[in-house]
């Protein structure tokens, strides 16, 4: 597949800066945190090893740890699922609008906005009514008193407000991605499907969606990388609370690590976090090889 | 595509001219700043010829320039740098979660700040075992600072016979209550616990909202939870009991202070949603008149002074439960302190800094507005200064207290301090079995403590 | 859509099916449009947010206007060093980006385009780092930082935010140049260009689209980072934008109203540059269409 036969010293001028970087930063630092989760350390003081010790726990004796995983996962499904409602909205967008920069644009905004902002903002969105929150005043104005909640704080809700928002703060991210790519299928694939008789959606199945798979693909890979990271998001809006109700494996990573000063047994979820990450890579590398072979 | 990539290029040699000028006057800074060590090379003044260029690390959480604090800091290290041209005071002034996970960091690679901040009692004992903190002792004979201190404050920074931070505060936990809002709703200041529960019914159902919470950040509620703790313990020192094994959680006082906890939730004693309401969301919900009770360190009384409901406030003691406990017993709350790190390349200087630093605190806080709740005496007329009503309330109270207990983190380690301050929480968000709770402390005590 | 003959073929089929697109069009628009508020309202609540006292933003409504507007806040704001935030904002982001934009792309077309035993391998090694948080790798940096003497300097964020980036963007652009066709290499080598030519006059120029998206995926990341920025920079001269946020947070009062001003000059400058180079970066990426 690859072309080019080059000499190696070539070859290390290219890859080599990138490689370097990369290990001495992100690559060793992992490599220390998988040996710290074997320690019993606070971070400041002596260590001692203790094997597998924090690893058995974590696995079998953690109340908040599956749970938390689990918000993980269904956070990342979520965040996949929005996908396909991104790309309706970026072929709506370049069937429709005759100038749709300036509404991708517009959409991609909250992206770039600070958690801080945005997490203020849905605050008061999903505060309760007599505080001013909206979502609740609304739903009492149409008369559906009975489903107002508080939003951010009982346990079988909060969570799924918080995925809600990560949805909106997204939509626009993946929406411009896919616009990108409808944008780079030319327009005479559509003319002559148009001749063959597919149009509309049913031209968008069968030849903007195969066209369009490597971009899918980043946009799925970049969902799953922001549902693993979400972090800013829930520190802000409820800290993982009330009692460990909307913590993610970041937040209780954090919060084992740092606020209760057990380091070492911190380190053991980021050791957990690399295996799931390389768990998710090598699957969605496996199905888009797939879906790309059959395109193709 | 063409034009496309011209303009990149354009982009580019910008950028890159622009990083280039940075980098030069970047590496220019950290000669002076990152090198602190090293004689600074440019000393312009002749006449200190001896005393080397110094920069001191000034690690705070007096981040916001339009907190008194931030003010205070400034003016006093301002004047410090004018008085020492060789010294020059960095400061890195971050947010109090920031700087504790900071410090942290900064600890496990032993490279602390010359001076920072920590938190008293159980919070700075791993720092100090890890000997990352310098005994202050010599400091605080020099000008007779130490007199300057509460009597017996220094003991909660105090190990082994040494004195390892000295605090900006010192607080006591008091019921804060909006006096027109008691009076519309018709109740008067509880005396006990079940009158207490009393007003919050009353109020609650004139539509007065009875009290206001920051509960997303726990402590908050625990703090409030310990005082009730305090009362049906008939006295402080439960979780050292607990720590000593002469006592578990499960024990009878616990269950009564969990149960009194949650017949205050239940009576709808605090706002929907408290959970993600953060302390300072909460607070404002007394500060601007919604709420008619706050539960609150000391420390408070500044912004409710400063806030729209100044003049309206008094303050009560937490009432005894059940008959329990004695009210002059609070909550104590000696507050975050400066320490100065063991291996300071300028410890000497540091140790100067600090101690003129402290000298001249209560002086200027005085002067701010901004002397109740710190940890030092202070000289001079609070009531001609021109402190409110209210605040002189809470000075007398200062005058009452007989004693008390520490919040929960304080005493117990990290570990155990989490598990306990988010089962508080939960009670915020659901209605549990008392002796169940006490039974999850206790799992986490232990889990915690092996 | 310009040929007379597709016009001419389309003429009945387009008559009635303009009818039915009017309906589907006012739903489609309503839809967009909707989507429009709602993703565009946060920056106006935020201006309403940065014009409020504190105590409007903490009891008052949703959609209240400030009383009176207060000003004041942005000279709070701006009191706290917002210029040198920003300058220093811009430095870093821009040197990272120029950095990963340019080892990424090398890297990224030796593993797509050459022919050696490792390719495989090195794209696994990056893979791995492609989903570690950032904060789980505080406290080891935090030591090989000391050891390098470069703690309280640009390049102790500077080196992870590139670290960190590397491994999308090379994803990114190695998926990109796999599709180049070969010819195009083939007969630039028959016209004796060395592998540097080749790479710099066809491979960077072609590769403009995908190169914009790693632009825009490494600006979010980076410009609102926090915690690293927190952990590693000290002096006041160094810090960036998110510290002037989180400097009106402080123990016991939280100024609202000048954080929501910071924030607003913090997106400001974004903002503009975004839209204004918003036609350019979606045409950048239509310009990729040599793929189909």
């Amino acid at each position: 597949m690859n072309v080019l036969k080059v000499s190696r010293w070539t070859i290390a001028a290219f890859v080599l800066p990138c490689l370097i970087i990369y290990i001495g930063i992100v690559f060793v630092p992992i490599l220390v945190s998988m040996y710290s989760g074997m320690l019993d350390w606070n971070g400041i003081g002596e260590s001692t090893f203790v094997g597998l010790a924090n690893f058995k726990k974590l696995l079998f004796h953690d109340s908040v740890f599956w749970p938390s995983v689990r918000r993980t996962l269904m956070f990342a499904v979520f965040s996949m699922a929005e996908i396909p409602i991104a790309l309706l909205v970026a072929i709506l967008l370049k069937r429709y609008v005759r100038k749709p920069n300036f509404l991708v644009s517009s959409y991609f905004l909250p992206v770039i906005l600070s958690v801080v902002v945005v997490g203020q903002l849905w605050k008061t969105i999903y505060n309760p009514a007599s505080m001013g929150g909206m979502l609740n005043q609304i739903l009492d104005a149409v008369g559906l008193h009975s489903w107002g909640r508080a939003w951010l704080t009982d346990p079988s809700v909060a969570m799924y407000s918080l995925y809600f928002v990560a949805l909106w703060q997204y939509l626009g991210y993946h929406t411009l991605i896919q616009f990108t790519g409808i944008s780079n299928v030319p327009d005479d694939v559509y003319e002559a499907a148009r001749i063959d008789g597919a149009e509309g959606f049913k031209a968008d199945w069968h030849i903007t969606f195969p066209l369009i798979v490597p971009i899918f693909k980043i946009s799925i890979v970049l969902a799953f990388i922001g549902s693993l990271q979400a972090f800013d998001m829930i520190m802000v809006m409820t800290g993982g609370g009330p009692a460990h109700a909307t913590d993610v494996i970041s937040t209780h990573m954090y919060n084992m690590s740092f606020t209760s000063m057990k380091y070492g047994y911190g380190s053991s979820i980021a050791a957990f976090l690399v295996v799931l990450c390389l768990a998710a890579t090598f699957c969605i590398n496996f199905i888009f090889n797939k879906l790309e072979k059959r395109y193709s | 595509m063409a034009k496309m990539s011209k303009l990149l290029s354009i982009v580019l040699t910008g950028t890159l001219a622009l990083s280039l000028t940075a980098c030069g006057s970047g590496n220019k800074e950290d000669s002076g700043s990152g090198a602190s060590g090293a004689a600074g090379s440019g000393s312009s003044t002749s006449d200190t010829t001896k005393d080397k260029n110094i920069t001191i690390t000034f690690q705070n959480i007096y981040p916001d320039p339009t907190d008194p604090k931030n003010k205070i800091m400034n003016k006093i290290v301002d004047q410090y740098e004018k008085d020492h041209p060789n010294i020059k005071i960095e400061l890195d002034s971050l947010n109090t979660d920031q700087q504790k996970l900071k410090l942290k960091t900064q600890a496990a690679s032993k490279e602390i700040p010359d001076i920072t901040v920590v938190n008293p009692a159980a919070q700075m004992q791993p720092f100090v075992d890890a000997k990352l903190l310098a005994p202050l002792d010599d400091m605080l004979a020099e000008n007779g600072l130490k007199d300057t201190f509460q009597d017996g404050l220094l003991d909660w920074y105090s190990f082994d016979g040494s004195t390892y931070a000295v605090p900006d505060g010192n607080n006591i936990g008091v019921v804060y209550y909006n006096k027109e809002l008691f009076e519309k709703g018709g109740v008067k200041v509880p005396s006990t616990f079940e009158e207490m529960i009393d007003v919050v019914k009353t109020l609650k159902s004139k539509g007065i909202q009875p009290m206001a919470i920051g509960e997303k950040d726990t402590w908050t509620g625990s703090f409030l939870f310990m005082n009730m703790l305090l009362r049906t313990n008939n006295g402080p020192g439960f979780l050292k009991d607990v720590l000593d094994k002469k006592k578990t959680f499960e024990d009878p006082a616990f269950v009564e202070a969990v149960d009194a906890f949650q017949n205050l939730v239940q009576a709808g004693a605090f706002q929907e949603g408290a959970t993600s309401f953060d302390y300072n969301a909460g607070e404002n919900l007394f500060k601007t008149g919604k709420a008619a009770m706050y539960y609150m360190g000391t420390w408070a009384t500044g912004g409710i002074e400063s806030s729209s409901v100044n003049g309206k406030v008094g303050v009560f003691k937490f009432p005894t439960i059940n008959g329990k406990g004695n009210p002059d017993e609070f909550m104590l709350a000696p507050g975050s302190a400066f320490a100065i790190a063991a291996d300071s390349k300028h410890l000497a200087e540091t140790k100067e800094f600090l101690n003129y630093f402290m000298l001249s605190f209560p002086k200027e806080a005085f002067e701010a507005k901004g002397a109740v709740g710190i940890g030092q005496k202070v000289e001079g007329d609070f009531k001609a200064a021109g402190y409110s009503d209210m605040a002189m309330d809470v000075l007398n109270m200062f005058k009452e207290v007989k004693g008390g207990d520490l919040a929960f983190d304080n005493t117990m380690n990290p570990g155990t301090a989490q598990a306990h301050l988010s089962s508080i929480q939960n009670l915020f968000a659901q209605k549990k079995n008392s002796a169940d709770v006490a039974k999850e402390h206790q799992a986490g005590f232990e889990d915690n403590n092996q | 859509m310009n040929t007379s003959t597709a016009v001419a073929l389309n003429k009945q089929v387009a008559a009635t099916r303009r009818k039915r697109f009017s309906v589907t069009k006012a739903i489609v628009f309503l839809v967009l449009g909707i989507l429009f508020v709602t993703q565009v309202y946060p920056l106006l609540w935020l201006l309403l947010y940065s014009l409020k006292s504190n105590e409007e933003i903490l009891s008052g409504s949703f959609f209240a206007l400030p009383q009176s507007p207060q000003w004041g806040n942005y000279s709070s704001a701006l009191e706290g060093n917002y210029f040198r935030y920003l300058l220093n904002s811009i430095f870093v982001t821009s040197v990272t980006m120029i950095t990963v934009i340019i080892l990424s792309s090398l890297c990224a077309y030796a593993i797509s385009r050459f022919r050696w035993r490792f390719g495989g391998a090195v794209m696994v090694v990056f893979l791995i780092g492609m989903m570690i948080p950032m904060q789980a790798t505080l406290l080891p940096l935090m030591i090989i930082f000391k050891n390098m003497h470069i703690l309280n300097t640009h390049l102790s964020i500077i080196l992870p935010y590139v670290a960190f980036s590397m491994p999308i963007a090379i994803f990114i652009l190695s998926g990109f140049m796999k599709t180049i066709p070969h010819e195009i290499e083939e007969s630039a080598v028959v016209d004796g260009a060395g592998i540097g030519r080749i790479f710099s006059s066809i491979i960077l120029p072609i590769s403009v689209p995908p190169v914009m998206t790693v632009c825009i995926l490494t600006f979010i990341n980076i410009w609102n980072e926090y915690i690293l920025a927190a952990t590693f920079i000290s002096s006041e001269k160094l810090k960036t934008l998110p510290f002037g946020v989180n400097s009106f947070v402080s123990q016991y009062s939280v100024n609202y109203g000048a954080i929501g001003a910071f924030l607003v000059l913090g997106a400001l400058p974004v903002i503009i540059i975004y839209f204004l180079l918003a036609d350019k970066i979606t045409q950048g990426m239509v310009a990729g269409a040599v793929k189909g």
